[in-house]
């Protein structure tokens, strides 16, 4: 299920990049659920279901043909995330809930083979561990258009290992880490003299 | 292997603070894509409109070196506001397909040959003229695209009408959005939606009128989905044909059989009128009533025509002829029960709730399509919703130009970029602007679209250039067409980007730049006008398809007409075609502002677009001292039509005793010829199939997978039953997606077409399936 909107009552909704919503799930997940690394994921298995970074992930398991716009079905497993025992596995959560039409971006994948070959290529995935200084927190290195809920996709036991945290229990992320887009010219400071 | 942060790094041998993801796993490469060499690394982002359908989302294409590798939703559009489909997502991995077309080919003994591309122009132009000379100006044709930029469609219409003098210029949005067309015209006198997407946050009720957004709108469809959950009291009612996976988002799905949307449409309008929901004031100040000529035919034989005769009536006489179409009568045509009726008139009857009216293919290809668009018009505008925020009947359209291009332009063969060759006015303004002899210009239309392909059948028409579309696969009774086209003495030039049906009846193959590789404007459904630059270079031979023309137009002598340089063209072409729309009427944004916004959309008044047409408030082409002005028409009123429910041209019998429906799927886009070369699009829907009522497949003895013949009496195809699969359609139909050139469905589909608008109807035939 998708969380509910929670912030303060009758604030404008949707600034600070949806900031909002970091609190919301952090307010909405028990501490165990953040803190767990019983998972399997890992970069490799993530980027082998998209096209480029940042594109919009495969289904990677099977889903019956008739399952369709019913997005409770998604979101029962993807809105909060969780053990499934069929798939033995910790479903990863959504860090986009407040979309319901799951299927007009995320498609399962029902054949291996291609209509024609490609010369598809993108660039290599944003580096990891960029922090400017011994120590100091990394900055954000993707856009956080879609990916505004920091909580849902790096803490608990479905996070990709490599970009799990270690310190779930604090939940004003961006209080340290900012965006500074890896895959985007970086914008030093100059002085307008 | 449980991994937890501290024994991955503890693995991963990491001397650095700094850790290509991808040495990670030495030796093990991501498989999702193939990393592009010597890379920075790092992505330009340029804005463009998506290349898909005509809902117009903004996107940024990502650029690293001479290549597209990305794409986001533009968070500075206001169409889509960011977010994107899975098409558009993935769109630019649609330049890439190894079988593109990057050489010029023409067909010699049997055999296509690779040319350069001067060769092959000379061979055009030569052609061309060969071709007048014996059989006349009319004897040549060029079949174009709601996927045509607005410069291509703009040089081809200046060309062929202009120059060479002949109305043979089409559109495969006539097969798309005709019905639209003639439905704004015979009810508001000028085309496109009075309202704009913005309507979505305001609606308290939205209706789709036989229109699976969910898979064909999606992005819209979300936007009401966000509007639904946020505002709480919205409703969504499905009313359609078959259940889709827009019935399972609605609040309600509510199918009715084909065609008798008619019926159904005008005892809405009996319900609101026996119950007072009228908006009298409105009524009574901004419509008129009308009628037109009954049993008005299908256009299945060659050399069919129509004109409607319109003529006024009064309010009591429109309401004696919704007398045949109260509730309970039309339940017995449509099965939709009566109840259900009056709820849905409940809906748009209730003076405190906003409607917004969805509609796309359902209502356009349809053959009443134009009746059916009147008569939802006719709903809106009694209850006097409509030009208001959240009030909006919303013509969709299916292509990303079919408005910029096909409607605004005019490249249809009785329009011009403003009016029509009927005109005399408007000739002579085409004619000035063009720097052609106004003689030139043919007051007479040739041929619509299904006409056209007769007439090469025929051999009225020899030579047919086709750009930017695949009536190879799209043409309806498609055999007959297939045939006309391969028959000796006729020559098929294609511009295309891969290999297709079409492009296998060629004697010339251009090959095309596709979507960013070329500058160009779009015009999406909200009358909103979108350029994108050049964004990567095309590979190979590729050429723009406005350049195509203008290197064929001066081959044939018009250097004068088009005079412009490579790197200037679009910009040319911007401003003087913008010159056929000075009016506040249609004013267009200059090509400065175009460039710098993630679209504008028209009337753009004194900088100021405008998003409610008619409504006094918004549009500056109203009369001032009057609230709405509909003036479109002479009598500066909107027009309600009487119109009857009249069946399908082919409805089931005792032999063909099942409904053919078809249509599209969210994965793939038209004739599948881009999105099939979509490694995730593709791997996600390979190919196409029937689906079958469950408890017709019982009857069938067909199990899900299981091969069944779909046969009519113009062809047949065999392909694999879905039984509870996308979509389920009701028993009686059977509902095929046209997206696989492996199943040509429109072998199988029926020429018919609606005689006001000519656009042909590919919901309805009568089929028999077999079992194989």
């Amino acid at each position: 299920m998708a969380l509910p909107a929670k912030g303060a009552p009758d604030i404008a909704q949707g600034f600070d990049s949806g900031g909002e919503k970091i609190f919301n799930r952090f307010n909405e997940t028990p501490l165990a659920a953040t803190t767990g690394t019983d998972g399997t994921r890992t970069l490799n298995t993530y980027y082998e279901l998209r096209q480029y970074p940042g594109s919009p992930p495969r289904v990677p398991h099977d889903v019956p043909d008739s399952f369709s716009g019913d997005t409770l079905k998604c979101l029962s497993c993807h809105g909060r995330g969780g053990y499934d025992v069929t798939l033995d596995a910790y479903a990863p959560v959504t860090p986009h809930h407040e979309y319901e039409n799951c299927f007009q971006c995320h498609v399962p994948r029902r054949t291996e083979k291609l209509f024609v070959e490609t010369d598809w290529q993108s660039i290599n995935p944003p580096l990891l561990g960029r922090s400017e200084m011994g120590g100091s927190p990394p900055p954000i290195p993707h856009t956080l258009q879609l990916r505004e809920d920091c909580i849902a996709c790096h803490t608990g036991n479905a996070a990709v290992a490599e970009i799990r945290v270690e310190h779930a229990s604090r939940g004003n992320c961006r209080q340290c880490h900012v965006p500074m887009i890896a895959t985007e010219p970086r914008k030093e400071f100059t002085r307008n003299k | 292997m449980k991994l937890n942060r501290r024994a991955f790094i503890k693995s991963a041998a990491a001397g650095s603070a700094i850790v290509a993801a991808g040495s990670i796993f030495p030796g093990i490469s991501f498989a999702g894509w193939q990393q592009q060499e010597g890379a920075s690394g790092q992505i330009s982002w340029q804005k463009a409109p998506c290349r898909f359908c005509g809902t117009g989302c903004g996107v940024l294409v990502g650029v690293s070196g001479d290549r597209a590798v990305a794409v986001k939703g533009d968070p500075n559009c206001s169409v889509n506001k960011g977010l994107c489909c899975v098409k558009g997502f993935h769109s630019v991995q649609a330049l890439y397909g190894k079988d593109r077309i990057k050489k010029a080919q023409v067909r010699r003994n049997g055999k296509m040959v690779e040319v350069p591309m001067t060769e092959a122009l000379d061979l055009i132009a030569a052609k061309m003229k060969e071709t007048i000379e014996k059989h006349g100006k009319d004897s040549v044709a060029m079949y174009g695209s709601g996927q045509w930029t607005i410069p291509d469609g703009y040089v081809a219409s200046k060309l062929f009408k202009g120059c060479i003098g002949t109305n043979n210029v089409e559109a495969n949005a006539r097969l798309c959005m005709a019905s639209a067309v003639t439905g704004f015209m015979t009810s508001f006198g000028i085309d496109e939606p009075m309202g704009c997407y913005e309507d979505i946050e305001h609606a308290d009720v939205f209706v789709t009128w036989g229109n699976n957004m969910a898979e064909m709108h999606p992005v819209l469809f979300s936007r009401m989905l966000a509007s639904r959950k946020r505002k709480k009291n919205v409703t969504i009612i499905d009313f359609a044909t078959r259940t889709t996976r827009s019935s399972q988002a609605a609040d309600k799905s509510i199918l009715f059989k084909p065609s008798t949307d008619l019926a159904v449409a005008n005892a809405i309008c009996y319900e609101i009128i026996r119950n007072d929901w009228v908006n009298w004031d409105f009524v009574k100040k901004h419509t008129t009533f009308h009628k037109g000529k009954t049993n008005i035919g299908y256009g299945t034989e060659d050399h069919f025509s129509f004109t409607d005769v319109p003529e006024d009536i009064s309010f009591e006489q429109y309401k004696t002829f919704l007398a045949d179409y109260t509730p309970e009568k039309v339940e017995k045509i449509s099965g939709v029960s009566a109840k259900d009726i009056k709820y849905m008139a409940s809906l748009y009857g209730d003076p405190t709730k906003k409607v917004m009216s969805f509609w796309c293919m359902g209502m356009n290809q349809h053959v009443r399509g134009t009746w059916i668009q009147n008569l939802v018009y006719n709903i809106h505008l009694l209850t006097g919703k409509i030009s208001t925020p959240g009030n909006s009947p919303f013509s969709l359209t299916g292509q990303p130009s079919a408005c910029g291009t096909v409607r605004e332009v005019g490249t249809l063969t009785h329009a011009l970029p403003h009016g029509v060759v009927m005109n005399e006015h408007d000739r002579e303004m085409a004619a000035k602007i063009w720097d052609v002899p106004v003689t030139n210009i043919d007051p007479k239309p040739t041929y619509h679209t299904v006409e056209m392909f007769r007439a090469l059948d025929r051999g009225d028409i020899r030579f047919m250039w086709i750009q930017v579309t695949n009536p190879m696969v799209t043409m309806p009774n498609l055999n007959r067409y297939r045939n006309g086209a391969l028959k000796d003495d006729r020559f098929i030039v294609v511009s295309d980007v891969y290999p297709t049906p079409t492009t296998a009846v060629a004697d010339v193959i251009l090959p095309a730049t596709l979507w960013v590789e070329q500058e160009g404007m779009f015009g999406n459904s909200e009358r909103r006008t979108q350029h994108f630059d050049r964004i990567v270079p095309g590979p190979g031979d590729t050429m723009s398809d406005t350049w195509q023309i203008i290197e064929v137009a001066r081959r044939l002598g018009f250097q004068k007409q088009f005079p412009w340089g490579e790197d200037e063209y679009i910009g040319k072409i911007w401003e003087e075609y913008r010159r056929f729309h000075d009016s506040p009427k249609h004013n267009m944004a200059s090509y400065e502002m175009l460039k710098e916004r993630s679209g504008v959309q028209w009337p753009f008044v004194n900088g100021k677009e405008t998003r409610w047409r008619f409504n006094t408030k918004h549009d500056p082409a109203c009369k001032p001292g009057t609230d709405f002005d509909f003036y479109g028409k002479k009598d500066g009123k909107a027009w309600i039509w009487a119109r009857p429910y009249e069946p399908a041209a082919e409805s089931p019998d005792q032999e063909y005793n099942f409904w053919l429906n078809t249509g599209r799927v969210i994965e793939h886009w038209h004739t599948g010829s881009m999105t099939r070369r979509i490694p995730v699009l593709h791997n996600a829907m390979p190919e196409s199939y029937v689906e079958i009522n469950p408890e017709d497949a019982a009857d069938l003895g067909v199990v899900n997978g299981e091969k069944v013949k779909i046969i009519s009496r113009r062809g047949s195809v065999t392909m694999k039953a879905s039984i509870n699969g996308r979509g389920v359609p009701p028993r009686g139909m059977v509902f095929v997606p046209f997206f696989d050139e492996s199943y040509l469905i429109n072998e199988v589909t029926l020429d018919a077409f609606c005689p006001i608008s000519k656009q042909p109807d590919y919901k309805k035939c009568a089929v028999r399936l077999e079992k194989v």
